[in-house]
């Protein structure tokens, strides 16, 4: 079976696992006991968190609150840190930022949606356009989870900070974490990851929050995480992460040239008869979307899963005209007729060029023999 | 005093020799019904009582004895001697806090002292006494509290009759195959079916890689949702994605649905006699759709031997829809996931198509060999 659906979720480390595994089995006190065996585990989870944080950004200057998920991380960051005036964000956020945006639109907040290019990062001057000295609050997604178009947030941080000095700057960068260079800049507040998306596991998030920044928790409780995330914490599930997390960032530019090369590598092996590449190829090497003609993808996801492929699909079998396609496809300006047909293909480090040239091959003889059959 | 639960039978069906058969397929389907439930099942005349049950099961046993067609009526009762003293206690029992309240009786056990009238006069005064703050209404009373004294030197003291589902005890009307998409109707009309006494199995067809498994799963949930009331169901999981392609491939397309519906009616036909189904059921309703229509239903027709039931013929929308909301099948039929008959839909599919049209449009098909493929493979979950 060949996966290349990375960016939904990665296989978790084995060397990761091996480390990690004493956490399960050894080291399984609650960190929150006072006795030695407890308190050492404290420690450990600070240190690890720290190692997390100083990837992409200085642990002085941010603090880092493990979470469930990305999508926890994210609904913190929007509940707890959207305050009076206007929210902006753009149309091309993944659900968890999109729908928590639209929970706070019913509860009377006045939430604005920034365009996106074509490639489907933002259109800065859009966002800033809607940014006005009311605006409290701003998100905007880092690496496009379905395109793989990258908005540079540090930059746009910096502008939206210099026409609403009072506004904190979120963005979701679960796509990009641990995938592309990048060091948090000075006017990003605070960033979302996930774990499982770098060969971590699930149920295993964090948001990294400026410290001079202060935001009422989202979930309370015993006062884990600094008071800012109750819980019992997670300590395998942090420790896979920081170990994912160093393996990944110790080859970040060797992996960053060896998706680029598996994507090049797939698209000249994928017959441009058959597929229109929407991915731009200033993107995420990660993620390469494309678009059959006139067939529609959840269709080809489920023909080549019968053949040993899996990837991602953009489209679904839905009767629901509202539900078929990709919001965030629909909003890159793609006509509904290729929106049907949406693809996505992702990578990880331990993807080989046999394993890319193979998944072309599949999706290849699938797309032909079905639109023979489709006529 | 012991609480047990009445489960009433309607009478009117069970007369003469059938009798002994309506009983004993109810009673196989009650304790169907209940199984997992700690409890034992006591037969008196024209009812049966539930016994030795946890406390904490009541609501349990209420719910699923709901959906055991036959049953008339449910009544949680207090168990005591025929004794005026005991029944007067389980009275009190029973009786609201509040209200107005009317004592009926009935006295199979005719060797008690009193007579029923007499009986209802004395615990009625009593309640009185013990409870100043009820009062009486014999025409419209808040309550009723009533007292059945048995043949075996017991009575039951109960307040509610809860409405079962009525209908006939599933199995005593032979078997049909339900064509189930999915959709809202066709749970419907199964549970129609059934609750007259007839054993239902289902069958669905998907197209898979054009539907997802998610439309199949949805299916198997609709299909455990009506389970209760068909006293079990095997599910027929049928592939006619070949079938749609070949249609696509060789014919008007603006046939596609009316050729495919005479393939389903085949492979159900073919289906149902490994069954024993004795008929085949849908939701078809006149006019709903373009393939409802009574052309389409006679093109349909044509194809099989068995009959076609369709209870839903002559309802309205809203009227399924309500029924469906009622059995709990409607929130799971509208998941918007594509069922086969959306896959290749034509923008003018025939409305009201004429045979030889049909069969010529069919002559381009290898049609038994079509057929032989698709019953070749079929996926049977037992529910």
């Amino acid at each position: 079976m060949i996966y290349l659906d990375n960016a939904a979720t990665t296989k978790p480390d084995a060397e990761c696992l091996k480390k990690a595994k004493k956490y399960l089995y050894e080291d399984f006190y609650n960190p929150s006991s006072v006795y030695k065996e407890g308190y050492d585990l404290k420690l450990d989870l600070l240190s690890a968190k720290e190692e997390i944080l100083s990837h992409i950004a200085n642990p002085r200057d941010f603090d880092l609150i493990v979470t469930s998920c990305g999508t926890e991380a994210d609904n913190h960051a929007l509940f707890c840190g959207a305050k009076r005036g206007n929210v902006v964000t753009t149309m091309g956020e993944h659900s968890a930022v999109y729908n928590a945006a639209k929970e706070l639109s019913q509860r009377g907040t006045d939430v604005r949606y920034a365009k996106l290019k074509e490639d489907g990062s933002v259109n800065g001057d859009d966002l800033l356009s809607l940014v006005d000295e009311k605006t409290s609050f701003v998100s905007c997604i880092h690496v496009n989870n379905e395109t793989g178009a990258i908005s540079d947030v540090n930059a746009l941080a910096s502008a939206v900070k210099k026409k609403a000095p009072g506004a904190l700057f979120h963005s979701d960068g679960v796509q990009a974490f641990g995938k592309l260079p990048f060091k948090i800049g000075k006017d990003v507040d605070m960033y979302s990851v996930s774990a499982h998306k770098i060969g971590g596991m699930k149920g295993c998030g964090a948001l990294f929050l400026r410290k001079k920044i202060s935001i009422k928790p989202y979930i309370y409780g015993g006062g884990q995480e600094g008071g800012m995330r109750s819980g019992t914490e997670n300590v395998f599930g942090i420790k896979m992460f920081e170990f994912a997390a160093a393996k990944r960032f110790s080859k970040l530019e060797e992996n960053y040239e060896r998706a680029a090369h598996m994507r090049d590598c797939l698209l000249k092996s994928l017959d441009d008869e058959l597929f229109k590449v929407i991915s731009s190829d200033k993107a995420s090497p990660y993620i390469v979307c494309v678009s059959v003609l006139g067939v529609r993808g959840e269709t080809i996801v489920h023909e080549a899963g019968d053949r040993g492929l899996l990837i991602g699909s953009g489209s679904a079998c839905s009767s629901n005209e509202k539900k078929r396609y990709s919001r965030v496809i629909l909003a890159c300006g793609v006509p509904e007729a290729d929106a049907d047909g949406i693809l996505r293909i992702s990578f990880s480090p331990e993807t080989t060029e046999d394993e890319t040239i193979e998944c072309a091959r599949i999706l290849n003889e699938t797309v032909k023999s079905r639109k023979e059959i489709m006529g | 005093m012991t609480t047990v639960i009445i489960i009433r039978y309607s009478e009117i069906y069970l007369k003469g020799k059938n009798r002994g058969f309506f009983e004993r397929l109810l009673e196989e389907n009650i304790s169907k019904a209940l199984k997992g439930i700690k409890c034992e099942r006591v037969k008196q005349s024209g009812r049966y009582l539930l016994e030795g049950y946890d406390e904490g099961d009541v609501d349990e046993i209420l719910f699923r004895l709901g959906r055991v067609f036959g049953i008339h009526d449910l009544s949680v009762a207090e168990k005591v001697p025929s004794d005026m003293d005991e029944i007067l206690r389980a009275s009190l029992y029973v009786c609201e806090e509040k209200g107005s309240f009317k004592v009926l009786c009935q006295r199979a056990d005719k060797s008690f002292p009193l007579n029923s009238m007499e009986i209802c006069a004395e615990i009625g005064g009593k309640i009185l006494e013990a409870r100043p703050d009820l009062s009486v209404d014999i025409h419209q009373p808040d309550f009723y509290v009533s007292i059945d004294v048995r043949e075996n030197g017991t009575s039951l003291v109960f307040k509610d009759r809860v409405k079962g589902p009525g209908g006939m005890p599933v199995g005593t009307a032979g078997k049909g195959l339900l064509l189930l998409s999915g959709g809202i109707d066709s749970p419907v009309a199964g549970h129609m079916i059934a609750k007259r006494g007839m054993k239902v199995d289902g069958i669905h067809f998907h197209s898979y890689p054009y539907t997802n498994l998610q439309a199949k799963e949805k299916v198997i949930t609709l299909a455990k949702k009506l389970s209760p009331y068909t006293s079990g169901m095997t599910l027929y999981i049928v592939r006619v994605t070949k079938i749609q392609e070949e249609i696509h491939k060789k014919c008007n397309a603006d046939f596609m649905v009316a050729l495919l519906r005479r393939f389903m009616v085949r492979i159900a036909e073919i289906v149902s006699q490994k069954d024993g189904a004795q008929c085949i059921i849908t939701g078809e309703s006149l006019g709903q759709v373009a393939s409802q229509t009574i052309e389409g239903m006679t093109s349909t027709g044509l194809v099989t031997s068995l009959p076609i039931l369709r209870p839903l013929v002559g309802f309205d929308k809203e009227e399924i829809i309500e029924r469906a909301k009622a059995i709990d099948t409607f929130s799971t039929s509208i998941e918007p996931f594509e069922d086969c008959c959306t896959v290749f839909l034509p923008r003018h599919p025939v409305i009201h198509p004429k045979i030889s049209d049909i069969e010529r449009e069919e002559g381009k098909l290898d049609v038994d060999s079509l057929v032989r493929e698709a019953v070749s493979d079929i996926e049977i979950l037992r529910l």
